[in-house]
C-alpha cells in the first residue's frame, strides 16, 4: 500500500491580512490525476505553490508521498516535479547540461542516462548539446517538462502549462501528458482550459475564495457545468 | 483601537517631549558656557552628538523589529522597522548637516573624515537603499522580508564601520580635537545630558507617531485589497 | 535516491555557475573591461599637481581596491542576471537542498570569478602606476587580496540576491555593498599599502583580523538569512 501523493488537511495561508487559503483539504492517491480550476485570485496559484512546497502554509498539515512537509521538508521537495510558465532553464547551458544539473540537484540516480532517455522520448535529442535559449517556446516547454521529470518525482505539478503555446505545441504537450504509464507520477494540473483539464485528469476541484467549492469526476463531466461552477454566486465564508 | 493604557503612555511621552525641548534649547543656548576657542557655534555640538546617538538608537530598534518580523511575520513589526528606518534617516541627516555647520567656522573645513561623520554617512546611504528596496519590491511581504534582512546587516555594519574608521583615522591624526569627555566642563556635561535626554524623547515620540501612521496605512491597504477581492 | 547534502549541493551550484561563466565569459569580460576603465580614469585623476610626488607604492593600493570594489559589483550583478531569465532562482528554492548551500555555491563561484579578475588587474595596476613587488611580497599581497575579496563576495552575494529579487541592478547593488564594505576596503587599502611599502604584515594584523572577523560575520549571517531572500 503506497503512500498518497498528497495528504493535506486544513491548509491556510494569508498574505498580510488577505486570506488566500481558508482551509483546504486535499488527498491525492498514488497515480491519481487532479485538475484544479478557479478564478484568478481564488487561491489556485497559492494552493499549487503550497503543495509544491514553494510556500509554507500558515497552518494545516501537508505530506508529499508520505514525507511531512515540515519535518522532512527536503525529502518531500525531492518528490515533486514542477512545470510552470517560466522555463526554469539556464539559457546558456545545453539541454543536456540543464537536465544533468537539475537532476543531480534533486538527487536523481543515473542522471546522464535518464537525461538522454528523456531527451529522446520528448523529441529533443537533436538539441541535446545546443544552448537552451535557441529553443522555441514549445520545445522549451518540453525541456521544462523533462526537467520536472528527471528525478522521477512522485508528484508532478503543472501551473498553466499551456500558456503561450501555439496550437501545435499545445497539442504536442497534451499528448505527452495524456500518456498513462506505470511509472507516471501523480499529477495536478491548474488550468483555465476546462477541456484540457478534464481530458488530463481523473477528477477535478474548483477553488473559490480560498476554499474548494465544487468537485467531480472528470470522466462524464460536462465542461459547461464546470464553467457554471465558476460563475456560481460567491458564498460568504 | 488603542487601549487606555497605551493612550496614557502616549500622552505622557508627548507631554514629556514638549517639556524637554525648551529645556534642551535653554541648556544648549543659555546655560552652557561659551567655548573658548570655537565660540558660539560650538553650541551645535549639543544637538550634533545626541542626534548621532539617537540615530544609532533607532538602528537598534530597527535591528530588533527586523529579527522579530522574520520570526513572527506579523506586519506590525515591519511597520515598526519602517518607522525606525525613517526616524534614523532624519537624525542621520541632522548629524550630516550640523557637522559641517560646526566644522567650518570652528576648524575652517566643511568636512572632516572622522569616525562619526563617515559612519553616519554610510548609515544614511544604507538606510536610503533599504527604503528603495521596500519600494521596488513587487509585494508587501517580499519588501518586508528583504528590508528585515537589510535591517540586520545594516545594524551589524554600523558598529564595524565606526570601529574601522576610528582605527583608520587614528593613523591620520587631524589638527582639531572634538569635545572629548576629558576636556569638558561640568556645565557642558550637564547641558549635553539635558539635550541627550530631550532628543532621545523626541526620537521615541517620532518613532511612535510614525509607527501609528504606518499601522493605519497597512490596515487600510489590506482593507482595500480585501474589498477588491470581494467585489466584482 | 537521496537529496544531496550541503557540500554536494553547494558544489553543484558553484559548478553550474562556473560552467555558465565558461560558456559565456559574461561576468569576466564585463567586469575586467570595467576595471581597466577605472584604472584609466584614475590615471587622469592623479595626472597633475601634487600627485606627481606620489610613488607607485602610494597610488596602487587605493586604485587597486577602487577597481576591485566597482568591478565586483558589476561581476556579481551579472552573475545574478543568469538566474533572472528562466526564474531559476525560484526553482533553486524549491529544490531539496539547504538554501544556505545555494548561497555557498554562488559565493564560491563569485570568489573564483573575482580572483580571475584580480589575476589580471593586479599586474595591470602595477604596470600602469610603476610600482614593484619583491619576491615574498607577492605572497603577502595574495593573502590580503584573498582575505578582503572574500568578504566583498560574501556580502555581495547576499545583497546581489536581494537586489535581484526586486528587479534592480548594479546601481542599487553598489549603493548597498560599497558603503557596507567600508571596513573591508579600509583594511584592504591599508594592508596593501603596507605590502607595497615593504612593511611586515605584522604591522597591520589588527586590520587583517578585522577583515577576517567581517568575513566570518557576514558569511554566517548570509548563510542564515539566505532562505528568506529566496522565499516565495
Amino acid at each position: 500500500m503506497s503512500e498518497p501523493a498528497i495528504s493535506a488537511t486544513a491548509l491556510t495561508r494569508r498574505f498580510g491580512q488577505i486570506r488566500a487559503l481558508r482551509g483546504v483539504d486535499l488527498r491525492l492517491e498514488n497515480g491519481e490525476r487532479l485538475a484544479l480550476f478557479g478564478l484568478n485570485g481564488a487561491g489556485k496559484t497559492t494552493l499549487l505553490r503550497v503543495l509544491g512546497l514553494g510556500l509554507t502554509p500558515d497552518s494545516g498539515s501537508l505530506a508529499i508521498d508520505g514525507y511531512d512537509s515540515r519535518r522532512e521538508a527536503r525529502r518531500a521537495r525531492a518528490r515533486i516535479g514542477w512545470l510552470g510558465h517560466a522555463s526554469l532553464l539556464y539559457g546558456d547551458l545545453s539541454a543536456h547540461q540543464n537536465l544533468a544539473f537539475w537532476g543531480r540537484l534533486h538527487g536523481a540516480d543515473d542522471v546522464e542516462k535518464r537525461a538522454d532517455a528523456l531527451l529522446e522520448e520528448l523529441g529533443l535529442a537533436t538539441y541535446s548539446d545546443e544552448p537552451a535559449r535557441i529553443l522555441s517556446r514549445g520545445l522549451a516547454q518540453r525541456l521544462s517538462l523533462a526537467r520536472a521529470l528527471i528525478h522521477n518525482p512522485a508528484l508532478l505539478l503543472l501551473d498553466e502549462p499551456f500558456t503561450g503555446l501555439d496550437p501545435l505545441a499545445a497539442d504536442s504537450l497534451r499528448k505527452r501528458l495524456v500518456e498513462r504509464r506505470p511509472d507516471a507520477p501523480s499529477m495536478i494540473i491548474a488550468t483555465h482550459r476546462i477541456d484540457d483539464g478534464l481530458a488530463l485528469s481523473d477528477r477535478w476541484v474548483l477553488l473559490s475564495r480560498g476554499k474548494i467549492s465544487a468537485s467531480g469526476t472528470s470522466e462524464g463531466t460536462d465542461p459547461a457545468s464546470v464553467a457554471d461552477a465558476y460563475r456560481a454566486p460567491r458564498k460568504a465564508s | 483601537m488603542r487601549r487606555s493604557g497605551t493612550r496614557f503612555l502616549d500622552a505622557t511621552l508627548l507631554a514629556a517631549t514638549i517639556a524637554a525641548i525648551p529645556a534642551a534649547i535653554w541648556a544648549a543656548m543659555l546655560y552652557a558656557p561659551t567655548e573658548q576657542t570655537m565660540g558660539a557655534v560650538q553650541r551645535i555640538f549639543y544637538f550634533h552628538v545626541p542626534s548621532a546617538m539617537v540615530a544609532y538608537l533607532s538602528v537598534a530598534v530597527l535591528l530588533t523589529s527586523s529579527i522579530v518580523y522574520l520570526a513572527k511575520r506579523d506586519l506590525k513589526w515591519d511597520d515598526l522597522s519602517l518607522a525606525a528606518t525613517e526616524v534614523a534617516l532624519v537624525f542621520c541627516t541632522l548629524v550630516l548637516i550640523t557637522g559641517p555647520i560646526w566644522a567650518r567656522p570652528a576648524w575652517g573645513t566643511w568636512w572632516t573624515w572622522e569616525a562619526r561623520l563617515i559612519s553616519t554617512l554610510v548609515l544614511e546611504i544604507l538606510l536610503l537603499a533599504a527604503l528603495l528596496v521596500r519600494r521596488y519590491a513587487s509585494n508587501r511581504d517580499l519588501g518586508a522580508r528583504l528590508a528585515a534582512i537589510l535591517g540586520i546587516t545594516i545594524a551589524a555594519d554600523v558598529y564595524v564601520v565606526h570601529k574601522a574608521v576610528e582605527w583608520w583615522r587614528g593613523m591620520h591624526p587631524q589638527v582639531f580635537k572634538e569635545g572629548g569627555k576629558g576636556s569638558i566642563q561640568t556645565e557642558m556635561q550637564t547641558a549635553l545630558l539635558i539635550c541627550t535626554v530631550s532628543i532621545t524623547l523626541l526620537c521615541v515620540l517620532l518613532i511612535r507617531l510614525r509607527y501609528r501612521t504606518a499601522r493605519i496605512e497597512t490596515r487600510t491597504q489590506t482593507m482595500i485589497l480585501e474589498r477588491a477581492e470581494e467585489g466584482d | 535516491m537521496n537529496p544531496p547534502g550541503f557540500l554536494t549541493s553547494s558544489w553543484l551550484v558553484a559548478r553550474k555557475d562556473m560552467l555558465l561563466e565558461w560558456r559565456t565569459l559574461d561576468t569576466w569580460s564585463s567586469s575586467a573591461i570595467f576595471a581597466v576603465v577605472v584604472l584609466l580614469v584614475f590615471q587622469f585623476a592623479v595626472a597633475g599637481g601634487a600627485a606627481q610626488q606620489l610613488t607607485g607604492a602610494d597610488l596602487v593600493p587605493g586604485v587597486l581596491w577602487l577597481a576591485i570594489a566597482f568591478s565586483s559589483v558589476v561581476g556579481i550583478a551579472r552573475s545574478m542576471d543568469s538566474e533572472r531569465q528562466g526564474d531559476t532562482l525560484s526553482a533553486l528554492f524549491r529544490s531539496p537542498v539547504d538554501r544556505g548551500a545555494i548561497y555557498a555555491g554562488k559565493l564560491v563561484a563569485n570568489c573564483i570569478k573575482l580572483a580571475a579578475l584580480e589575476l589580471v588587474l593586479v599586474p595591470l595596476a602595477i604596470v600602469f602606476f610603476n610600482a614593484s613587488l619583491a619576491g615574498f611580497a607577492w605572497l603577502k599581497l595574495i593573502l590580503v587580496l584573498a582575505l578582503c575579496s572574500f568578504g566583498l563576495c560574501a556580502l555581495g552575494t547576499l545583497f546581489g540576491a536581494i537586489v535581484s529579487r526586486v528587479g534592480r541592478g548594479e546601481a542599487l547593488l553598489a549603493t548597498l555593498l560599497l558603503p557596507s564594505a567600508t571596513p573591508l576596503l579600509l583594511a584592504g587599502v591599508t594592508a596593501t599599502a603596507a605590502v607595497f611599502h615593504g612593511d611586515e604584515l605584522t604591522t597591520v594584523t589588527r586590520w587583517l583580523g578585522m577583515a577576517l572577523g567581517f568575513d566570518l560575520l557576514y558569511f554566517f549571517l548570509a548563510l542564515a538569512t539566505f532562505e528568506f531572500v529566496l522565499e516565495e
